[in-house]
């Protein structure tokens, strides 16, 4: 089954457009985790949604 | 001394970390690696929390075992990092690309060295920022060692730890394959004594 990518970034909630920013499982329960661009460039905290691992 | 809060078990004895100095941070902190300090020594060295660190490395480990280990990419530009990221890379089957990092190695199909890693390590994201860029321009998500005075710019997981040291460098990069291999339920395959992954002069 095709798993299903984020289109908004877990940070700011920007919808991500093409290439660009990440997407990656989290590391701690391994949903996927999309950051935009501009969040990875400020070190934005991200915080995952289900296990509320907060990175980077 | 470090004092580890209830009752977390670290994967190896405090001790180990302390001896290895992966707690050594520098004389500058960073807004980013604020998290991590445990404190500051009376001759303004910064030390880092091993508790973190520890934490970091299963974590990082276990992210590391989701993706093919062939499509995990190491790279260290540091003198001391050279030889661990060598090692790590061949007891998880990744690729290494040690010493100066050439540009175009991730963005450009036409280039000789081209490769398309699923995952980027870096030892230091100053002293590796042209493999993090290119990492970031590639969609590829970053893990770093971070010390005291590093930002975390385009890094998407931190290890923190003390990433100068000869001997931490070892100890991380030891402690990280024996994880990875570990969460991939290989752990029989791992042969390597720390010894095995120390740079020699």
């Amino acid at each position: 089954m095709k798993e299903e990518i984020p289109e908004k970034c877990i940070s700011c909630g920007v919808t991500i457009a093409g290439a660009g920013g990440a997407r990656f499982p989290c590391p701690s329960c391994g949903t996927v985790i999309a950051r935009c661009n501009r969040c990875k460039k400020q070190s934005n905290v991200y915080t995952c949604k289900v296990c509320g691992f907060a990175g980077p | 001394m470090i004092q580890v809060q209830g009752e977390y078990e670290t994967l190896i004895p405090i001790d180990e970390y302390l001896a290895a100095g992966v707690h050594i941070g520098t004389q500058q902190k960073t807004n980013d690696m604020k998290p991590y300090i445990y404190r500051v020594r009376t001759d303004g060295l910064y030390v880092l929390d091993v508790q973190a660190t520890d934490k970091r490395i299963r974590l990082a480990a276990k992210f590391l075992a989701k993706y093919d280990p062939s499509k995990i990419l190491v790279v260290s530009a540091r003198q001391y990092g050279q030889h661990p990221a060598t090692m790590f890379s061949k007891a998880i089957g990744a690729m290494a690309k040690v010493g100066r990092f050439i540009p175009n190695t991730l963005t450009n199909p036409d280039f000789r060295g081209y490769v398309e890693p699923d995952t980027l390590i870096a030892t230091d994201p100053s002293g590796d920022a042209q493999a993090v860029n290119e990492a970031t321009d590639a969609s590829i998500p970053v893990i770093a060692l971070c010390d005291t005075n590093n930002m975390t710019s385009n890094v998407d997981l931190v290890i923190p730890t003390n990433n100068k040291g000869r001997k931490a460098l070892t100890l991380i990069y030891w402690l990280l394959a024996r994880q990875v291999l570990r969460e991939r339920n290989e752990e029989n395959r791992f042969k390597y004594t720390i010894s095995d992954f120390e740079m020699e002069f």
